[in-house]
């Protein structure tokens, strides 16, 4: 028995020495290695002036040409709108980049994300190899409720994110293969276009929209770095009424830019997500209604 | 409780722990502590079944007994079926109820007759298709004689829900399983230890394999209608390793953990995926149940002796029946169906036991040809499995259509997953040599390079495992 339990002991403790290796190893990989999303991009920025930011979920980034908008207001621009992303993991975004960087004005996208203040894909797993960073160890520790495993526990992170930060990103940050998405431009146009063929639905009917403490909070941050902050919302395909919604959205926020009419559904790659041509046209048209703020 | 969850990692070394250091003198404590940590252990479950597990335990051991002790053939005949009408009947009602219920209402509709069938909501309970079979097996036995009735309850009770069994299998017989459970053990160290690493390959298997493949599988079964060859043959190849992985990794846990407590069970996988015919791969796959339909169904419906229509109707009947025993569905009885046409032709020409040892025994790699019949075999149990894992007979159709109109446009497509549906073959390459290394031992650990092999495993579950969605085994749901 005692030479069972001396084999027992040894392979658990090769099973713990090898989940501190790789915890340590993913950790430096990762910090090393060039940018493949938007939040490690973020962290790579020290000492940057931009004049506008667009920030918010793939609304943002599948809709705002950077380029377009460079050409017309002769301004540094980024877009940081990430695919899945909500108001938390925006608000991370910007604390992370205010942080080290002057921002004259952030372009925040609102509209259903109004409806909560959970974190989501950047807060839950790709900020987490970076969670040692005081400002995403602070933020990590305030919202998400498994944050003492997350912190202490070796490769804990990891693991429950196989399927985001596991060893097939790990592999290609390694190789520092390039992402499909350029994060210095961050605009991710769609092609094509497929309204599906459903009744007309109104949005959020029966929703009642409250005060979003993370929207106050972003409105705080950006007081205090003295960045202006400008909100709109993107456009639907015609099967979609927003009208309702955006007045409920307008008694919380009534400085919105209500960017949601005049887009055919020829412009719409699918019913949340203009296609290249009409991100095009909402760019313009967010250039003209802003040039003089 | 799954095996691969932080309860039974804290479950089995308290068990453990008790088993050998505190229980470990006196047999019958042994026995009661198995007993009531497999009670526990399915009761984690759903606790409500624990009295239809206990009652079928009950029913079993009380007919076992009176079988014994009654010199008269009519009322051991009574006794008898009492048992298999009312062990059947909870596998019936619970299983197969609405099946037959809904076929019915479907079969009447065909004239005209419009039936609503009234179908129960009930939650099968997890493990009942095996622990019937536990019974039942023990039941027959006595039956015909083979064993005497077991008169300690407890040590009977420790038979049927021996806890690593209890689930998925294997299952035993009480010829193999109760001498074991009366019998002094004493603690055996290099059963341990292959215990121990049976239990690592397990899980590899599962956490690694399986679930990896499970995510991908289930992505292309689930959007088939717009897939293309390619990337359908994929969805169908990952099938083939997820439920692999999973049950022969489930098997490996079992029997690792039967292992400590000094109790071997019987071996229910032995490189299905190396078989050079189908036949070959019947012998190596679900061993426990192949062989338990091939001892109570097939050789008492008299097996291969008898003219050719009794060999091609024993052979439907036992394929088909095992089929159905996976499932309540029509795709379970083509899967079984299917099956028994694969292996017709072997057994007609008396073929069908031309493959007994394993392949390339004694060498290091496989000839030509046995690479062919592998490959070929393999081929045959991978499109029998679209039916295994498709909802209904017309989408298995569907998949087999689209995936014989040989459209590889676009190559592997990208799924919804933010994967291409070609990356995980590398894993499985690597699976595959650890299996051909292995494949005359239960696992890869042994010989001087055991250390670096289990670097390597433990390093590929730790980094390779899929965490964020742990899953249920497949076998579970039978």
């Amino acid at each position: 028995m005692k030479k069972f339990l001396l084999h027992f002991f040894s392979v658990l403790a090769l099973v713990f020495l090898l989940i501190f290796f790789c915890d340590i190893l993913y950790s430096k990989i990762y910090r090393d290695a060039i940018p493949r999303n938007k939040l490690h991009y973020i962290l790579n920025l020290k000492k940057e002036n931009f004049d506008v930011v667009f920030i918010g979920s793939s609304r943002v980034a599948n809709h705002i040409d950077t380029d377009l908008f460079n050409k017309l207001s002769n301004k540094r621009t980024i877009n940081l709108g990430v695919e899945g992303a909500g108001l938390n993991d925006n608000m991370l975004q910007l604390k992370l980049l205010l942080e080290y960087n002057h921002v004259k004005s952030v372009f925040l996208q609102i509209d259903s994300n109004l409806e909560t203040t959970e974190p989501s894909n950047i807060s839950t797993a790709e900020a987490m190899p970076f969670i040692k960073n005081s400002i995403v160890k602070t933020h990590t520790q305030k919202y998400n409720a498994n944050f003492d495993c997350l912190y202490h526990i070796p490769f804990y992170r990891y693991a429950i994110n196989d399927s985001k930060i596991g060893f097939r990103e790990l592999f290609f940050s390694f190789l520092n293969k390039k992402s499909g998405i350029d994060p210095s431009i961050g605009y991710t146009p769609k092609f094509g276009n497929s309204i599906p063929n459903t009744p007309l639905a109104i949005m959020g009917e029966k929703i009642v929209l409250h005060e979003n403490s993370i929207l106050n909070e972003i409105r705080l941050l950006c007081k205090q770095k003295n960045t202006k902050l400008v909100l709109f919302m993107t456009p639907l395909c015609s099967k979609i009424n927003p009208d309702p919604y955006i007045q409920k959205i307008k008694n919380i926020a009534p400085d919105l830019i209500d960017l949601t009419k005049g887009y055919p559904d020829a412009m719409f790659f699918n019913c949340g997500h203009l296609n290249d041509e009409g991100a095009k046209k909402l760019t313009q048209e967010l250039f003209e209604r802003t040039r003089n703020q | 409780m799954l095996f691969n969850s932080l309860n039974f990692a804290l479950f089995l070394p308290v068990v453990f722990v008790l088993y050998w250091f505190v229980v470990n003198k006196n047999l019958k404590f042994q026995n009661l502590l198995l007993l009531v940590s497999s009670y526990f252990f399915y009761a984690f479950w759903d606790w409500r079944f624990l009295f239809l597990l206990v009652f079928s335990t009950l029913l079993d051991y009380f007919t076992g007994l009176k079988m014994s002790q009654t010199q008269n053939q009519n009322t051991k005949n009574t006794w008898f079926w009492i048992s298999i009408i009312v062990n059947l009947g909870f596998l019936g009602i619970f299983k197969y109820y609405n099946f037959f219920a809904e076929s019915f209402a479907s079969a009447i509709s065909n004239f005209g007759l419009q039936v609503n069938p009234w179908t129960l909501k009930v939650i099968l309970p997890v493990g009942i298709s095996f622990y019937t079979f536990h019974g039942l097996s023990y039941v027959i036995d006595i039956y015909k004689d083979r064993i005497k009735a077991e008169k300690n309850f407890i040590d009977y009770s420790v038979f049927v829900s021996f806890f690593p069994l209890l689930v998925a299998g294997p299952i035993e017989r009480a010829t193999h399983l109760l001498p074991q459970i009366k019998k002094k053990r004493v603690f055996d160290y290099s059963k341990a230890i292959d215990g121990i690493h049976q239990i690592i390959w397990g899980l590899f298997k599962k956490i690694v394999i399986a679930d990896s493949c499970a995510q991908y599988s289930n992505e292309i079964f689930n959007n088939y209608e717009s897939m293309n060859s390619l990337s359908l043959f994929m969805g169908a190849f990952y099938f083939s390793f997820q439920i692999y992985g999973d049950f022969s990794g489930y098997s490996d846990i079992a029997l690792g953990t039967a292992k400590l407590f000094g109790i071997d069970l019987l071996r229910n996988f032995n490189f299905p995926y190396f078989s050079r015919d189908i036949a070959e791969f019947w012998r190596r796959w679900h061993i426990s149940l192949s062989s338990w339909f091939r001892d109570y169904l097939y050789i008492p419906l008299g097996g291969s002796q008898g003219g050719k229509f009794t060999k091609i109707r024993n052979t439907f009947l036992i394929f088909i029946v095992s089929g159905f025993w996976h499932g309540a569905n029509w795709t379970f009885i083509v899967w079984g169906a299917l099956n028994a046409l694969y292996f017709l032709p072997l057994l007609l020409t008396n073929n069908n036991r031309n493959n007994i040892e394993i392949v390339a025994k004694g060498k290091r790699f496989p000839s030509v040809r046995e690479v062919f019949s592998m490959t070929t075999t393999f081929l045959l149990v991978l499109i029998s499995w679209i039916f295994f894992r498709a909802d209904s007979i017309s989408i298995a159709l569907k998949y087999l259509q689209n995936l014989f109109r040989f459209n590889f446009k676009n190559g592997m497509e990208y799924l919804e997953i933010e994967r291409y549906s070609v990356e995980l073959v590398l894993l499985i390459i690597f699976f595959l040599f650890f299996e051909w290394i292995s494949r005359e031992k239960e696992h890869p650990f042994f010989g001087k390079w055991i250390y670096l092999k289990l670097v390597i495993i433990l390093l590929s579950i730790i980094t390779l495992g899929v965490y964020s969605d742990i899953t249920d085994f497949i076998y579970f749901q039978f």
